[in-house]
């Protein structure tokens, strides 16, 4: 049996704090009188209020999660909180439907970055600034946050984190799973600050700046400015945000360790010296590459290529330089980019490193096994045997992953058929969407808006943000008929 | 509290599952990486790889911030070698032993010397329970408080019992002569603690607090009339059924069943009172002719599981008035109980109880686990200043997991009723769920 009811619980623990935050940014609005205040303390009280109601009429439950319940949780708690943090576009109007309300929201929520709105500096800065936060508070999760502040998921706890937090591993790095969620929050919120400071101190106004650290930490990629972070002519500004973005995409248990000072441990992880080699690697090809094409001096190529690789590896998705206007190599290096992800762990998203990691060495041991049939060849990683399930679940979730950007992509083919370029425009925004990464290629490209994409098209889109973000089997369990039976 | 806890095996894993639930931080170390796996996704715990009793686990194991070493993996000497690295990080150590030569008041004094400030060894305590038991026949499960004062007694509620089918409420009104309080069942797997509407069934094993001198009318009261206790059939040859024997000999007069005459001669050397038989304890006509009738209480210790269930069940079927079977498979507890078995007796759960009880102790003034039931008995002084004082009970809004079992005034006791109020010295005896401990402590404190 299914226990509902526990479930409609916790998801009203999610909306309540969901709430919370809508609420905390009607004082600034009302300071700053951006003329949006009524649209988000509407849209906060109407969440409470269903947050309270399923909250105390569930209470007295029984309230044993399982694994089911807990699968529950993550699903439909991202789902409650795409539709109610879409409500404060909704109520103001500032959208020009539910589905491109729902899409913004989505959008923020899972990290992606891409963006409805036509011109966003004239939007009201209240608004605003919620987009970014429900970025940030999708970044690192707010079923890890929840975890973290309150004392009633002790019990189906692991699974929620694990469900949540990108990536196949899940590193403790305290016995309770409640004081490594806070540990990761602290990091998160510290990072953010310091970013903040950073920002307004490189000559942002205060409230880019807080923007920027929110969407850069959860390598988001909502601007303030229509022309994201090309809009600031500022050096320092470009390599600030770069080197965030950078540890952004870094696992939060190696940023741990690198605050606590074990850099033994650092250096122990493969999955993070591959991460910087591959970013290396790209950013040498890259960094040459735009200065043959472009008539860019040598820093002003690499500081462009670094920022701009970093964004799409990270699935920030910021925009410093449109990458598809360089050359078609450079614009197809950038797309194959938004499949690598960053590090297991980080508030990225994509397939992350830790999973083409495993592959490859997988591969390449395979090639071994042919030449010694009745060797026992094992893949370690950290010097540390990979499991058989473990294998057999990374290579899994590349299939899926290849398999529903295939799929995803004829069906948006399908709905971009009146489009100039309609393979090239779907292919990237699935490829996008999938990866969580903001802007694609073709009609898409990273100087372009999602208000044109079709109604439907949205709709996939967004349901292809959700999977990238929950990593594919959360949302797909719910699709399987033994997940539902009674057994 | 940190705690680490070296071996997944049963003993480590219970004690993982209880002192997590009571907000302790656990890190659990295993060889088995198989097991570490399984474990890591049921319990909130940290799970480390490796040998125990190397420094680079140790390492890994961050001990300097732990308050509590416990090593119970299988292994007698990297146990003890692991509790006396972990002493050099200042924290204390539990060290689990097979071997009972360790146990000798010489022998623990040169282990303490070394670092290892607790020995624990599941066989032993098992024997001193079984004599526990054994002492106190009438019930299953006895416990005294503050010398006696209050008591909990727990029994199976059978077809005979009065309280069958009652409510609480209506088995309070039933006992006029008596005061008593239930607090707590055990049904199947689950424990509940009792409202005034919770109803009683057959089968249910049942727990309540009196005061010591209303014992006997609550035996009268219950259903089971105490029998002295004289001659006991124990089955098996393990060594804790030897041991059993050794300590069992000195009081009644014990016959010892084992398989073959190997062991059976081991077992004469040992004994001085005993009678020893050599015959199949599976085999109840044997065992009727070696005088099973007579018996006052059968004790099944072979390593089976399953002879000695049956074993107990038959022997209750005879009409013997005691039987307690030893079942190291923690997954047939509940259901032996369940079958009419009274007690049944698990090394295990009693070495990782008694475990439990140290580390609790110090915080909490005096503590005693009930057999199967997810629940603790804890004392609490009610000092000066404490916000508890000056109420009526119930008016006080203890947390709803746990009841008040018992209060202690000084030569005094009482079970309280509604109107009550605490007095500054009282000590209260309260069962309560591990969740809700910590609160306990908060309002006690």
């Amino acid at each position: 049996m299914i226990k509902w009811l526990a479930v409609i619980n916790v998801i009203g623990v999610l909306l309540m704090i969901l709430a919370g935050f809508m609420l905390m940014l009607v004082p600034y609005s009302l300071f700053i009188a951006s003329g949006d205040y009524d649209s988000l303390a509407l849209s906060g009280l109407i969440t409470a209020l269903t947050g309270l109601l399923s909250y105390f009429s569930t209470r007295k439950s029984n309230m044993d999660i399982g694994k089911r319940e807990g699968f529950l949780i993550v699903a439909f708690g991202w789902l409650a909180i795409s539709l109610y943090s879409s409500l404060p576009y909704y109520v103001h109007g500032i959208m020009p439907s539910f589905t491109d309300a729902v899409f913004e929201s989505v959008s923020g929520l899972t990290t992606t970055g891409a963006t409805i709105i036509q011109d966003i500096e004239v939007s009201p800065h209240g608004i605003l600034l919620w987009r970014s936060l429900t970025q940030w508070l999708g970044g690192m999760g707010i079923i890890v946050l929840t975890i973290a502040i309150l004392p009633l998921l002790n019990i189906g706890g692991v699974e929620l984190f694990v469900a949540e937090s990108p990536g196949p591993t899940s590193n403790k790095i305290h016995p309770r799973i409640k004081e490594t969620a806070k540990r990761l929050w602290l990091i998160y919120i510290g990072l953010t600050i310091v970013l903040m400071v950073v920002l307004k101190l490189l000559g942002m106004t205060f409230f880019d700046a807080i923007n920027h650290a929110l969407t850069t930490m959860a390598t988001g990629g909502f601007s303030t400015k229509n022309d994201s972070i090309a809009h600031f002519d500022s050096v320092a500004i470009h390599y600030a945000i770069t080197f965030f973005m950078l540890f952004g995409g870094i696992n939060y248990t190696i940023i741990y360790f690198m605050l606590r000072g074990k850099f033994k441990n650092v250096w122990g992880s493969e999955e993070f010296k591959m991460y910087l080699s591959v970013l290396v690697a790209l950013i040498f090809f890259v960094t040459i590459g735009v200065y043959h094409v472009s008539d860019l001096g040598l820093e002003a190529s690499f500081r462009q290529a670094s920022f701009q690789l970093i964004a799409m590896v990270t699935t920030t998705g910021f925009v410093l330089s449109d990458y598809t206007a360089w050359s078609p190599a450079i614009t197809i290096v950038f797309f194959m980019t938004m499949f690598i992800g960053g590090c297991a762990g980080s508030t990225s998203g994509g397939i992350k490193i830790i999973r083409h990691l495993v592959f490859f060495k997988n591969s390449i041991l395979e090639l071994k096994r042919l030449l010694h049939p009745n060797a026992l060849i094992r893949i370690k990683l950290d010097k540390k045997i990979v499991r058989p399930k473990v294998l057999t679940h990374i290579l899994v979730f590349l299939l899926l992953y290849l398999f529903l950007f295939i799929v995803g992509s004829v069906a948006m083919t399908f709905i971009f058929q009146d489009f100039d370029t309609p393979i090239i425009t779907a292919i990237g925004s699935v490829a996008t969407s999938l990866g969580n990464v903001g802007p694609g290629i073709g009609e898409l490209g990273p100087l372009d808006n999602f208000a044109k994409v079709p109604c439907l098209g949205k709709w996939v889109l967004i349901f292809l943000m959700l999977l990238g973000r929950l990593e594919i089997f959360t949302i797909l369990i719910l699709f399987t008929p033994f997940f539902w039976r009674q057994n | 509290m940190q705690i680490i806890i070296a071996g997944a095996g049963a003993i480590g894993f219970h004690l993982a599952e209880v002192l997590s639930k009571e907000n302790h931080d656990i890190t659990l170390i295993d060889t088995d990486e198989d097991i570490l796996t399984s474990v890591g996704r049921q319990l909130d715990v940290l799970t480390i790889q490796g040998d125990a009793a190397s420094h680079k686990v140790q390492a890994l194991a961050n001990l300097n911030k732990a308050k509590l070493f416990i090593a119970v993996t299988t292994s007698d000497s990297t146990n003890l070698l692991a509790a006396i690295m972990a002493k050099k990080s200042g924290l204390k150590t539990v060290a689990r032993v097979s071997n009972t030569d360790h146990l000798d008041p010489a022998s623990l004094e040169k282990f303490r010397e070394q670092g290892i400030d607790e020995l624990i060894s599941p066989k032993h305590l098992a024997a001193e329970e079984i004599h526990r038991l054994i002492d106190r026949a009438s019930f299953t499960d006895l416990f005294e408080f503050e010398n006696g004062k209050i008591s909990v007694v727990g029994f199976t509620i059978d077809g005979d019992c009065p309280l069958a089918n009652l409510t609480v409420e209506q088995a309070y009104q039933l006992a006029d002569n008596f005061l008593f309080r239930g607090i707590a069942i055990l049904r199947g797997h689950k424990t509940i603690i009792p409202t005034l509407n919770t109803k009683l069934y057959k089968g249910d094993h049942f727990y309540m607090s009196t005061k010591s001198q209303s014992l006997e009318l609550a035996k009268k009261f219950v259903g089971k009339q105490q029998k002295p206790i004289k001659r006991i059939m124990i089955l098996g040859e393990s060594p804790l059924a030897l041991e059993t024997a050794q300590i069992l000999e000195k009081n009644y007069a014990v016959s010892v069943v084992v398989q073959d005459e190997k062991s059976g001669k081991r077992f004469i050397n040992k004994l001085d009172n005993s009678l020893v038989i050599i015959s199949n304890p599976s085999n109840i006509d044997a065992l009727k002719e070696e005088g099973l009738e007579r018996m006052d209480a059968v004790i099944a210790l072979t390593p089976n599981a399953e002879i000695n269930i049956i074993a107990c069940l038959k022997a209750v079927e005879l009409k013997i008035y005691k039987t307690i079977a030893m079942v190291e498979n923690i997954n047939y507890i509940h259901i032996s109980q369940n079958i009419g078995i009274d007690t049944i007796i698990n090394k295990k759960l009693v070495a990782a109880n008694s475990i439990i009880r140290l580390v609790r102790k110090g915080k909490v003034e005096a503590i005693a686990s009930l057999h199967g039931v997810d629940a603790e008995i804890i004392e609490f002084e009610i000092h000066k200043k404490n916000r508890l004082l000056r109420h009526d009970l119930s008016e006080l809004h203890l947390p709803d997991r746990s009841i008040i079992a018992g209060v202690v005034r000084g030569e005094d006791s009482f079970v309280p009723k509604l109107n009550f109020q605490f007095e500054i010295g009282d000590k209260v005896i309260i069962l309560a769920l591990p969740a809700v401990i910590h609160q306990l402590e908060q309002i006690f404190k």
